[in-house]
């Protein structure tokens, strides 16, 4: 048998150099401390069950380029801003002007603003190395970003619509994408970005993201994460998000598309009274696998979380859901709910979910619940004993197990594709009746 | 309308219909009544389709149609209606977005095309009245945290709705106060119409006072032992079950 492999030379290498000292330091690091780590396999605790779909060959090192002709999608009413394989394409993009709201590219930044990104990554909580000392995806993108916005806002900015942050991987050949987004909320700002991943193409590729939350006391920061990509596409992600006090972070994420996803979420409360509320919703179908791993951190007292996470496999496709909980001594009054219902459609599906609690505050309120269930064979009897057709009826409890959560995503248009999206789902899972 | 000849049906491998034999017309209002266990919600199950219960060996039919050759919703769409006498509580499907999408299924199978959403709530909200259930319970979710007299109410609300050819009425009369007894009572003989025949099981006297058969049987382990006309009802109001040679155990259990 083999033994376990590091990470292909190939995958070291960054393509453009066009960035400020301090990144290029920051990547050249990045990339010098993988060398030595081996790729993750089943036995690296975090990656158990997706290890053995991970694909990091050497064809899928190059960095995709830049394709001018990738389509910004449907959000051209709002604010957006387009990049292509990690690229931005500030031509496609339709960047707001608003006293207070700075959008930088990497590139663009001057030698200050470069040292507040190169400071964020560096500090990004998602980007320690696992403990076992294996390749951890956030650090590959470290390693290998071409492009990125530094977005800030100054204290007390409210951006007054979703900033789209449209996230096109161009799949004309095998390769990967690093994009890489900074959000610098000041303190009582507000904003609400979209990441809306889509791909074209079908060719085996990586899209490898990483997205940092910095929340200022009393900001308030909203972030919805969809992803629609392709069969043929690996979707790697991390979002980091630290809070400050009286502060608020809520994350929707959707997910339908690509053929292998995993998303790693981690918050850390800092600041007294914080509050975050976490949302996911994935289905899954065909040979589809979703690993959505979060973490949530009470560091400061008197904080507050509530994560709701909802996942239907149909098919032969496979839902892996862990959510950490670690409650520091300090956090004293913390409040943490968390709740994981899971819905299998066929026997051939798999679901796996695994709560961890770490509680070393003694005066906490602490709750949390995980269900793996089937359609209720009496709930369908009933439906269809008032003329539903049984298809009809089971659509509508599937709906029903996820609607309360794509009903509370604060964007309408996301709302709109969630439910497309959720429709030919229901088309394809309940095609035999 | 309908006619049962024979009827032996298991589940999970027990038998519990053993050659039940029935006949319904157009217009008549049947009451089956019998000791706790004897099948009662056995044959109604059967009859709606549920998969769980097995048909062994029997006929029926509906208007001339083998009922037993036909799925559970297309039953539904000829006309058949069970009230059941648990009612499924299923959070998150809205009892209005249900209901429409059923009577639009039974439109649909008739010719007729969707009703709107205006319409519907309009017509959804008069029947609501009509069994004193308030119309706020549409937007809930089906059944979901209903109280035991509310489920039976939105059961018959389903059926005035619905407008089926055959109504089987499983204990709709079991835990229901004094008033929502009258209510419900009112809602079943609304229903009756020369077209359209009524099933109701029943453990009790006081619902036969409001609606009265045509004819009344007593089922007992899965066969009818006797059938008689409303005044059987009172017989075994006064006398249980005993007197029938159905044995003390299961007269014991009654009610
Ligand atoms: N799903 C099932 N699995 C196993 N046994 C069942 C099932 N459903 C019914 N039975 C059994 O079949 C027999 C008849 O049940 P049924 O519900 O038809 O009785 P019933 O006459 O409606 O009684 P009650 O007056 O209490 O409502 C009972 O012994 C019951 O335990
Ligand atoms: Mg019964």
């Amino acid at each position: 048998m083999k033994s376990a492999s590091t990470l292909s030379n190939a995958f070291l290498q960054p393509a453009g150099q066009a960035l400020p000292a301090a990144l290029l330091t920051l990547r050249f690091d990045r990339a010098s401390a993988l060398a030595d780590l081996i790729l993750p396999t089943r036995k690296t605790e975090n990656w158990k069950y997706s290890a053995k779909h991970l694909k990091l060959t050497d064809d899928m090192a190059s960095t995709l380029p830049m394709d001018a002709s990738a389509e910004a999608g449907d959000y051209n009413s709002g604010y957006t801003v387009v990049m292509v394989n990690g690229v931005v394409r500030p031509d496609a993009s339709n960047y707001p002007t608003l006293e207070g709201l700075s959008i930088q590219r990497f590139g663009d930044l001057s030698e200050d603003d470069a040292s507040v990104a190169a400071d964020m990554l560096s500090k990004s909580i998602s980007d320690q190395p696992a403990k076992s000392g294996s390749v951890n995806m956030s650090q590959l993108n470290g390693a290998r970003f071409e492009d990125g916005l530094l977005i800030q806002l100054q204290p007390g900015t409210v951006l007054d619509q979703p900033l789209f942050l449209i996230h096109h991987t161009t799949a004309s050949h095998s390769g990967s994408a690093y994009p890489c987004i900074l959000v610098a909320a000041g303190n009582n700002s507000q904003l609400t970005v979209v990441e809306d991943y889509v791909s074209s193409g079908d060719c085996s590729v990586m899209v490898n993201t990483t997205t940092e939350f910095s929340v200022g006391d009393g900001a308030n920061v909203t972030s919805v994460r969809l992803n629609t990509e392709g069969q043929s596409v690996q979707h790697m992600g991390t979002t980091g998000v630290r809070q400050q006090r009286s502060s608020r972070f809520e994350s929707h994420s959707v997910g339908f598309g690509s053929t292998l996803r995993r998303h790693d979420l981690h918050v850390r409360l800092e600041g007294e009274g914080a509050e975050c509320k976490l949302n996911g919703v994935v289905v899954t179908q065909g040979t589809q696998h979703y690993d959505n791993h979060t973490t949530i951190e009470h560091v400061a007292a008197n904080c507050n979380s509530e994560e709701t996470y909802r996942n239907i496999a149909a098919d032969k496709s496979h839902a892996v859901f862990n959510g950490r909980i670690h409650i520091h001594q300090d956090a004293q009054k913390s409040k943490a709910n968390m709740s994981n219902k899971n819905l299998l459609l066929t026997s051939g599906a798999e679901i796996d979910t695994k709560p961890e609690l770490e509680i070393y505050a003694d005066d906490v309120l602490c709750a949390h619940g995980a269900t793996i269930g089937q359609l209720d064979k009496q709930s369908i009897f009933y439906l269809v004993s008032r003329g539903l057709s049984p298809r009809d009826a089971k659509v509508l409890l599937t709906m029903a197990f996820i609607n309360e959560l794509v009903e509370q995503i604060p964007v309408e248009q996301v709302r709109d594709t969630a439910h497309t999206g959720l429709k030919q789902f229901f088309d394809q899972a309940f095609k035999e009746v | 309308m309908l006619s049962i000849k024979n009827l032996h049906a298991s589940v999970e491998d027990k038998q519990i219909l053993n050659g039940l034999n029935l006949e319904i017309k157009a217009g008549e209002v049947h009451a089956i009544m019998g000791p706790n266990g004897s099948g009662k919600s056995t044959l109604s199950q059967v009859l709606a389709g549920n998969e769980a219960f097995e048909v062994t060996e029997g006929e029926v039919t509906f208007n001339g149609d083998n009922l037993l050759d036909l799925a559970t919703e297309e039953r539904a769409r000829e006309g058949i209606f069970l009230a059941f006498q648990y009612p499924v509580e299923i959070p998150g499907v809205s009892n209005l977005q249900f209901l429409r999408t059923s009577v639009n299924a039974m439109r649909k199978h008739n010719g007729i095309e969707d009703m709107n959403a205006a319409e519907f709530m309009k017509l959804a909200k008069e029947v609501s009245k009509q069994v004193d259930l308030d119309p706020a319970f549409l937007k809930r979710g089906v059944n979901e945290g209903f109280s035991g007299g509310e489920k039976k109410r939105n059961e018959i609300m389903q059926a005035l709705l619905l407008k089926p050819k055959l109504a089987i009425l499983d204990e709709t009369d079991s835990g229901l106060d004094i008033d929502a007894l009258k209510v419900v009572a009112d809602g079943v003989n609304a229903l009756r119409a020369p077209d359209r025949a009524i099933l109701m099981i029943t453990h009790y006297q006081r619902l036969l006072d409001h609606i009265v058969p045509d004819y009344v049987h007593v089922l007992s382990e899965g066969k009818i032992i006797k059938s008689g006309g409303p005044e059987l009802a009172l017989e075994l109001e006064a006398k249980g079950y005993g007197w029938l040679g159905i044995d003390d155990q299961a007269a014991a259990n009654h009610g």
